[in-house]
């Protein structure tokens, strides 16, 4: 198991695929760790892509500072891992706060990448979004990890998912339970609780950027994500059907597709972001459409878009 | 060797030779740290925050009390030997970095118990067919719990205003802690065939 150094801190990152391919760096979310992305790594390393995965600092596999991780540490990492794949084509995207690392790393280190995916992600903490945090670190706090599992589970997946597991939702959650610990856990969400807004910054991010957010996403809902559009001058919206906050762990062969394709299209230049919005297949394989002309996409009911 | 108890016996129990050596080593930590907040406890309380003093004592005291009974004790030879660097790891150290002779100990006696409560996990090395309602297995899952609330008290004062002045020599004196305890736990734990997931 590979490890990078960051000061006295380990990184456990894994490297798979052509060495000679694309790369495409995954970046997870707050509970999560490095192998939740097996299936994408199986479809991009398919289709020549060669995929990094890591665990964050106190995540997974990866060293947990005691006391306080910052989220420059976590973009310092992520500069490291991103360092050993050499000159070619980096594509970088990252889920929720693993989002949020990637914008942060696009901000400062934007003439690295060649494209960035951004899901479920924010860029300010609105005070839905900080009550809810707070409420969840509040969780964390008096019911420990698997209750912030508990909580997390019915937000970020549909019934369809939930329903086959529900008379073994502990062996689903226990590896997150095993590798994740409270004080670390704890210490990842005191770190993106205080955070100042990236809304002002984000004009300066210059790659190709998809933005991908899932229909009945209420944890990050639209409006986040439209501020990632309005101000990314190079991006478009694309907005997964039925899919909640962690439409990676529900939908992995339609998000690897919609990875895969916009890396393509990028590298053949066939990439028009153009601020535009669009709406996902409900499966691989299938073609963006258009979000349809005239109607809100903010909305959840088909209302006329006010003239702009 | 396996990151968890094992093999269980038949009605899904920890080996008593695991149990014992996992309680020893968990009834050292704790013990030694109810005798440093009883000894930290004033006979009346001037501030607000020496009321946690008081409820983190009889939270430790109520560790060693249900790991006394709920372990299935069988003798141990190593664990003479053992349990005297346990204890000597548990004693006060200085703190690089802060003189100060009324909060370095104060620090001192957090970081143990931030390690304690953080860094040990105890309820994680129960496999998932160890049985429920074995009290061993109920120690352990109650034990894990309640330091992911008891543990508040060292987040808060170690991240706190006072110490803010002395944020790297705190980050410093807390990880050697983490790594030290997570060495003894790994040791200890490692005799009776169980590696350390770190």
């Amino acid at each position: 198991m590979p490890f990078l150094r960051h000061g006295s801190y380990r990184i456990r990152y894994e490297l798979e695929g052509p060495a000679d391919g694309p790369a495409y760096v995954l970046v997870n979310g707050l509970t999560q760790y490095a192998e939740l992305w097996t299936a994408y790594r199986d479809a991009l390393i398919a289709r020549r892509f060669r995929v990094a995965t890591f665990d964050l600092l106190g995540q997974g596999e990866s060293d947990k500072p005691a006391l306080f991780i910052g989220q420059d540490d976590q973009v310092a990492a992520l500069h490291l891992l991103i360092d050993e794949l050499g000159d070619g084509p980096v594509f970088l995207s990252g889920i929720s706060f693993g989002g949020l690392i990637a914008l942060r790393y696009a901000i400062r280190y934007g003439q690295r990448l060649a494209g960035l995916v951004p899901m479920s992600c924010f860029a300010e903490l609105p005070p839905q979004l900080a009550l809810l945090g707070n409420a969840l670190r509040t969780g964390l706090i008096l019911g420990g990890t698997s209750y912030l599992q508990d909580l997390l589970l019915p937000m970020n997946v549909s019934d369809q998912w939930l329903e086959p597991v529900l008379d073994k939702l502990d062996q689903v959650k226990r590896q997150g339970w095993l590798v994740n610990d409270v004080y670390a856990l704890q210490n990842l969400m005191e770190s993106f609780l205080d955070f100042q807004p990236l809304t002002q910054q984000l004009s300066s991010i210059g790659v190709p950027t998809m933005i991908l957010n899932g229909e009945f996403d209420f944890l990050t809902p639209r409006a986040l994500h439209e501020t990632l559009r309005i101000e990314i001058p190079d991006s478009a919206l694309v907005i997964i059907p039925k899919a909640y906050h962690a439409f990676t762990l529900e939908k992995p062969a339609l998000t690897a597709d919609l990875l895969a394709h916009f890396a393509e299209d990028v590298i053949a230049g066939r990439w028009h972001g153009n601020k535009a919005v669009w709406i996902a297949p409900e499966d691989a394989g299938g073609e963006l459409v258009p979000f349809p002309a005239g109607y809100d996409h903010l909305r959840a009911i088909p209302v006329q878009r006010a003239v702009r | 060797m396996s990151a968890f108890f094992g093999p269980l016996d038949a009605e899904g129990r920890v080996p008593p030779r695991q149990q014992t050596r996992a309680a020893a080593f968990l009834t050292s930590a704790h013990g030694a740290l109810a005798r440093q907040f009883a000894a930290a406890l004033p006979a009346r309380f001037e501030s607000a925050w020496q009321t946690e003093l008081n409820a983190q004592l009889y939270h430790e005291a109520e560790i060693v009390s249900l790991l006394l009974r709920a372990t299935s004790w069988v003798p141990d030879v190593a664990l003479g030997v053992m349990t005297m660097s346990w204890e000597t790891a548990w004693l006060p150290q200085p703190i690089d970095g802060i003189s100060d002779p009324r909060l370095a100990p104060a620090v001192g006696l957090a970081t143990l118990a931030h390690s304690v409560h953080a860094g040990i996990r105890p309820a994680a090395l129960l496999p998932v067919e160890a049985d429920a309602n074995d009290p061993f297995a109920m120690a352990l899952r109650r034990i894990e719990f309640e330091s992911g609330r008891v543990l508040q008290a060292q987040i808060l004062f170690l991240k706190g205003p006072d110490l803010l002045p002395f944020r790297d020599a705190v980050s410093a004196a807390l990880e050697r802690r983490h790594v030290e305890l997570r060495k003894l736990w790994a040791e200890a734990l490692e005799g009776v065939g169980i590696t350390d997931r770190d």
